[in-house]
């Protein structure tokens, strides 16, 4: 009895090991990107040129057939800060934040959310969606919502079905009238959105959780100066 | 801020009671399988407790895997978490976990029931004989996998929590443990009120061996909820504002220090010691103190789920 006692725990060691093991390698190696993408699609927003006209969301919405009550991309407006006639708001962009190293896709238990090897943005498969809401809850800039249409996980991928395939920058882009945001690969240093980043110092959203966000913003030089 | 209703919440109570059930079937069978083990042996079947404990750890996982899937926005294509696996994500593993668990569990249930199963069928299907004849060689390997398997099982509801960096309260080492002790208490309470309710003895032998666990389990179950909200306190930041958040006046403070501090854990500590002076364990008592450990449990994966999701990293 003691023996065979003493060969199970051995097995159900080994087992155990075994399992915890094979599961840490395989969850290293999902980490690394075997193939190194071709492109790195990154955003800057200038909140110094943003007047908060909206005419990005609206555009998105419409680009991105997004239904009413969900959004994939708000502006949020502080303010206004300052005694007339010198007032001001400060004007955020709320959307996916493109992370270099995703929360979201680890948790995802289908692998719907992915980042594309190709382009580096973040996407959500809508048929291997099961609506768990698990992306939702790890996403820490909480800009994942479901969709009540498809009622899969959505958000923004920069138009990556809609305007890039066409060929086009994405709709939020095209559509500021005051030129805040500017779109590109960062991989690329003749590229212009390398050349905005290296015009002025910008900031990225919650940087102390490792997430390593595409989205840049450029402060503008209104608003509260908090602690 | 409403209780119940607040910017940045995403699981509700479906998935309090989810985690609550996952937790007394891996606890349940846990029981079951100590006093298969230690104390009744072959005439296991017979006992109330053991019979209770059998019947509860297989309908708790199907009702909170049942009420996990009613949750999704998809519910009918539940599948693909079947199909499709990420060994990245926390719950893929757990898919699988709870997947062989259950299989592990119905072979075990077998091995307990093997006697009268055998007798209903009278030897009227050879093949029932022929596969009770197999599975019963591999009786220890199969008691060896389900505990080890519960266990995992009772860490994972709170592994499946731990990985949310984006709630620095739940993005905690401890909460793993801390789901597994109360997981295995609650199995404890579940066991005990559906033997007595199984017309088990309240004074058997199986009340004195699960109680004997129950206390140092109440006790280390105390020592992590502290360890779990002193660790948050001193880590600062949006850690310490989470902790204050939610042991803090409100809703949700009462529900800890009276809900799960009071009833869920220093009730049933307090009546425990008591009964053992007194001369004979009564129904009312092990239903009494069985209960509280229940609602104290529930509450508990209530409060953590819900005052986890208010702070934000």
């Amino acid at each position: 009895m003691s023996n065979s006692r003493r060969l199970f725990l051995k097995g159900a060691c080994v087992a155990a090991v075994g399992a915890s093991g094979f599961t840490l390698v395989r969850a290293k190696e999902a980490g690394k990107n075997t193939s190194k993408p071709v492109y790195k699609y990154a955003l800057v927003h200038d909140e110094t040129k943003c007047i908060g006209c909206d005419a990005c969301s609206i555009a998105c919405r419409e680009v991105n057939q997004v239904p009413e009550g969900v959004s994939r991309l708000e502006i949020k407006r502080e303010g206004p800060f300052g005694e007339y006639p010198n007032q001001y708001f400060r004007f955020t962009r709320h959307s996916c934040q493109q992370c270099e190293s995703t929360p979201c896709v680890d948790v995802c238990p289908t692998g719907a959310a992915y980042k594309d090897p190709d382009t580096g943005i973040v996407s959500v498969d809508e048929w291997k969606c099961v609506g768990c809401q698990y992306c939702i809850a790890a996403c820490p800039y909480q800009i994942r919502f479901i969709n009540p249409i498809t009622k899969a996980a959505d958000k923004c991928d920069f138009c990556k079905d809609t305007r890039l395939k066409e060929g086009k920058k994405p709709a939020c882009v095209s559509a500021c009238p005051t030129k805040a945001l500017t779109f590109g690969d960062i991989t690329d240093p003749d590229s212009q959105i390398v050349k905005v980043l290296k015009s002025a110092p910008s900031y990225r959203s919650k940087l102390d959780l490792g997430t390593r966000p595409k989205v840049f913003r450029i402060a503008s030089q209104g608003g509260e100066v908090k602690l | 801020m409403n209780p119940f209703h607040f910017d940045g919440l995403i699981w509700h109570w479906p998935i309090a009671i989810y985690l609550f059930l996952a937790g007394v079937s891996a606890g349940a069978i846990c029981f079951a399988v100590l006093l298969k083990q230690f104390k009744l042996g072959e005439d296991a079947y017979k006992s109330g407790f053991v019979q209770a404990a059998c019947l509860i750890s297989p309908l708790a996982v199907f009702a909170g895997l049942g009420i996990l899937v009613i949750d999704l926005t998809k519910p009918f294509d539940f599948w693909k978490i079947l199909v499709f696996y990420n060994p990245r994500s926390v719950m893929s593993v757990g898919v699988a976990v709870l997947l062989i668990y259950q299989v592990a569990l119905f072979a075990w249930l077998a091995c307990v029931f093997k006697e009268p199963v055998l007798t209903w069928c009278q030897g009227r299907w050879s093949v029932v004989d022929k596969g009770f004849k197999a599975l019963m060689k591999y009786e220890a390997t199969i008691t060896g996998l389900l505990v080890l398997l519960a266990l995992s099982l009772g860490a994972y509801t709170g592994f499946l929590l731990s990985a949310l960096r984006t709630y620095p309260m739940l993005n905690n080492p401890v909460l793993p443990l801390l789901f597994l002790i109360s997981g295995i208490s609650s199995g404890a309470a579940a066991t005990l009120l559906g033997g007595v309710l199984l017309k088990g003895n309240p004074d058997g032998k199986e009340v004195h061996f699960i109680h004997n666990i129950e206390i140092p389990i109440i006790l280390l179950e105390l020592v992590l909820l502290f360890t779990f909200f002193a660790g948050l306190i001193l880590s600062g930041g949006q850690s310490q504002v989470a902790a204050l958040t939610a042991i803090g006046e409100g809703f949700w403070g009462w529900v800890f220090w009276g809900g799960v501090v009071v009833m869920g854990l220093s009730m049933p500590l307090a009546l425990n010691l008591f009964m053992k002076a007194s001369s004979k364990r009564k129904f009312s008592y092990v239903a009494m103190t069985a209960s509280f450990s229940l609602v104290g449990v529930l509450l508990l994966r209530n409060f953590i789920l819900y005052t986890g999701q208010m702070t934000i990293a």
